[in-house]
């Protein structure tokens, strides 16, 4: 392996950065919509949304990134490869995350709720004031794990030929005598990562139990 | 003691009952309640006390009967189906609650949780409502804790917060479901003497409570209820020395 | 003939990708069993080294993405000396990684479990092996039988990383009669859908142990 090596990986774990990142951040807004629309127990929605949540935990990223990758242009919708892996770590994430939202909303406590009721507040009022936020606090550490298990997962995108960190590590690994190096740096950058975001995750969960109520 | 006048009362409460599915918790109860009055609603556990303070502002659905602010008539729409939350918030803005376990927002500090009903519902601006809110704060004596969130404060200062933000409506009629209850006992007196306060300065109160000397000394009446009905309701003096009723006596003689 | 009708006419490929698949799962999931059950006996033998190094085995393993552990085995191995087949490979993948995250369940059952048992066994002379076998295992079945469960979904889905070093497992059924016939809806939607299938099998029995594990009293307290 060699130092002209070090821009591979800097691209590569790039890649992983800003695909996993947007997937997050749309992943986390979907879910909380999905949530949302499970909660508001809208006929066949709610359902379906169900179904789609259980679906999408089940479903190996592996195999969801393929399937996007090959049926989505038979529909008409051309996709570059980061499109589809996009779609397929966010489909994913935000399947696990409305269950992590609903739950955090089922156990909010509805003392608060009255509260806001009786000193004369709407649903539309103490949603945004007083729901929302506190569900956001609590709701943050199961994001964040959530979000390390993306990342983890996030290699599956090399199968419809991303280059992430992984690839790029796999093919100077699959092309030197010595694969060690160029895999041993790469999964330390992952832990690298990762560990930042259980550290963060523990923080989060440290302030979500002081303000819980 | 507090005046009758001619005008109606503040809140008159008509034959309430209240069935949670087979259970029937409240048997017509009847109240009427003038300004500047303070009446203790007591009675052992399971006897309907909260429920009846909940049903008067619609936190709970009275199965039947009617409730009157100052004369009108509230919690129900023409065609008979309970109002929403939307409708009755003009009505419950006037009328303020102290819950028994404070209930406070936690992610708000304590002046936030002031001023948050006030602007929101009442629209008052922002300024307004935070010096309005530090003046409420240092009536209740934690205007050094304004800052501080919830879970940094003991429950007597919760709950004194409780009462600020209640007072921050400038309700006609304020609503205290056990408010000391879940207070350690070193802890209530200080409550305690911010209620009796108001009680002086001629707020309008309904009292659901245990503690008989503060339903003694500070009430002006006395409503003692029983097995979800109303078994006796008279002057808070007169109650403590000559109660009338079989309950009413067997009840005393248990508190001493 | 429909496409579905030609997807279905190779169910034989299928059949073959899914047993793979959980010939994966049991085998991974067995040897992860065992593995977190090594760690354990690691972590009680009283010796600070071993301690630390079993520590760092199972947290470095579960900051690690399961791909990149499989091609340090896979890349790594043979580099060494050792040669084995992909199948061999992802089984050893299976087995280590996720025999972290066992041990980690596990380590955090054991915690929770109240303390005077194990030193009243110690004090019997109970040690080592016979210690958790006899006295401990039982329980932490019990208290950590659904996070081990749980953990099982996610070797499943973890097999199918290994269509990647070229395993045939379920994935890559999908996607050969995908590729021969030039259909690509039906042959993805048959693997997600016994993936599906799989995983309530798996929350069923989970839902089972928990149940029997209520019944003797040893439940989640």
């Amino acid at each position: 392996m060699q130092i002209s090596d070090l821009s591979l990986f800097i691209g590569g774990a790039w890649t992983t950065v800003w695909i996993s990142g947007l997937a997050i951040a749309a992943g986390v807004l979907l879910g909380l919509v999905l949530a949302m629309l499970r909660i508001g127990r809208v006929p066949v929605v709610s359902q379906l949304v169900a179904i789609y949540v259980s679906v999408g935990r089940a479903t190996p990223i592996v195999t969801l990134v393929l399937f996007l990758f090959v049926v989505l242009p038979s529909y008409g919708i051309r996709v570059d490869r980061e499109f589809a892996a996009i779609l397929a770590l966010m489909l994913n994430t935000a399947a696990f995350n409305a269950e992590i939202w609903r739950s955090v909303y089922v156990a909010f406590p509805l003392s608060q709720i009255e509260a806001a009721r009786a000193a004369g507040m709407t649903r539309p009022q103490y949603f945004r004031r007083i729901m929302l936020p506190q569900l956001w606090y609590a709701a943050l550490p199961g994001l964040v794990n959530e979000v390390t298990f993306l990342v983890k997962a996030s290699p599956a995108i090399a199968v419809i030929g991303i280059v992430d960190l992984t690839r790029v590590s796999a093919r100077i690994a699959a092309s030197t005598w010595q694969p060690m190096p160029p895999l041993l740096v790469a999964s330390l950058i992952y832990m690298v990562l990762i560990y930042g975001l259980l550290r963060a995750q523990r923080a989060m969960e440290r302030r979500a139990e002081r303000f819980a109520s | 003691m507090a005046a009758h006048d001619s005008q109606p009362p503040v809140l008159e409460a008509d034959n309430i009952c209240k069935s949670f599915g087979d259970t029937e918790v409240l048997r017509d109860i009847s109240l009427a309640v003038h300004a500047g009055e303070t009446v203790s609603v007591i009675g052992s556990s399971g006897s309907g006390k909260s429920t009846f303070l909940r049903c008067i502002n619609w936190l709970e659905t009275p199965t039947r009967g009617a409730i009157r602010l100052h004369g009108e008539l509230i919690g129900r729409r023409a065609d008979g189906l309970p109002m929403s939350d939307k409708l009755m918030a003009p009505y419950r803005a006037r009328m303020a609650m102290v819950f028994q376990s404070f209930n406070l927002w936690p992610h708000f500090t304590a002046l936030q949780n002031v001023i948050e009903a006030p602007i929101q519902v009442l629209g008052v601006s922002k300024d307004e409502a935070i010096s309005e809110g530090e003046a409420l704060l240092e009536k209740v004596g934690l205007s050094d804790r304004a800052s501080a969130y919830p879970y940094a404060l003991s429950g007597g200062q919760k709950q004194r917060v409780a009462i600020a933000r209640a007072l921050a409506m400038h309700p006609s009629l304020m609503l205290f479901d056990e408010p000391t209850s879940a207070l350690d006992p070193e802890l209530v007196d200080e409550v305690l003497t911010v209620m009796r306060d108001l009680a002086r300065e001629g707020m309008t109160m309904i009292v659901v409570t245990h503690e008989m000397r503060f339903a003694r000394d500070v009430s002006n009446r006395v409503m003692f209820m029983d097995a979800g009905r109303v078994a006796e309701l008279a002057p808070a003096d007169r109650f403590f020395t000559q109660p009338q009723s079989d309950r009413a006596k067997q009840f005393l003689r248990f508190q001493e | 003939m429909t496409d579905l009708e030609i997807v279905i006419a190779q169910w034989p490929m299928f059949l073959s990708g899914l047993w793979m698949t959980t010939q994966l799962l049991v085998l991974g999931a067995i040897g992860a069993f065992f593995v977190g059950l090594l760690c354990l006996y690691l972590l009680n033998r009283r010796s600070p080294a071993l301690e630390r190094m079993t520590l760092l085995y199972i947290d470095a393993l579960r900051m690690l993405p399961f791909l990149m552990f499989v091609y340090l085995l896979y890349y790594g191995l043979p580099s060494a000396g050792i040669q084995m087949t992909a199948v061999t490979a992802s089984i050893l993948a299976l087995t280590f990684y996720h025999g972290a995250y066992f041990a980690e369940i596990m380590r955090g059952a054991w915690a929770q479990l109240p303390g005077g048992q194990t030193e009243s066994a110690r004090a019997c002379g109970f040690h080592g092996f016979n210690l958790i076998r006899r006295i401990i295992l039982p329980q932490l079945l019990a208290r950590s039988g659904p996070m081990l469960g749980n953990q099982l979904i996610y070797i499943l889905k973890d097999t199918s990383f290994l269509v990647i070093i070229t395993v045939q497992e379920l994935t890559w059924a999908a996607s050969a009669v995908q590729s021969q016939y030039f259909i690509p809806f039906e042959p993805f939607v048959i693997a997600i859908v016994l993936y599906w299938l799989l995983t309530l099998l798996i929350e069923l029995g989970i839902n089972r142990m928990d149940a029997v594990a209520k019944e003797k009293g040893l439940g989640r307290s």
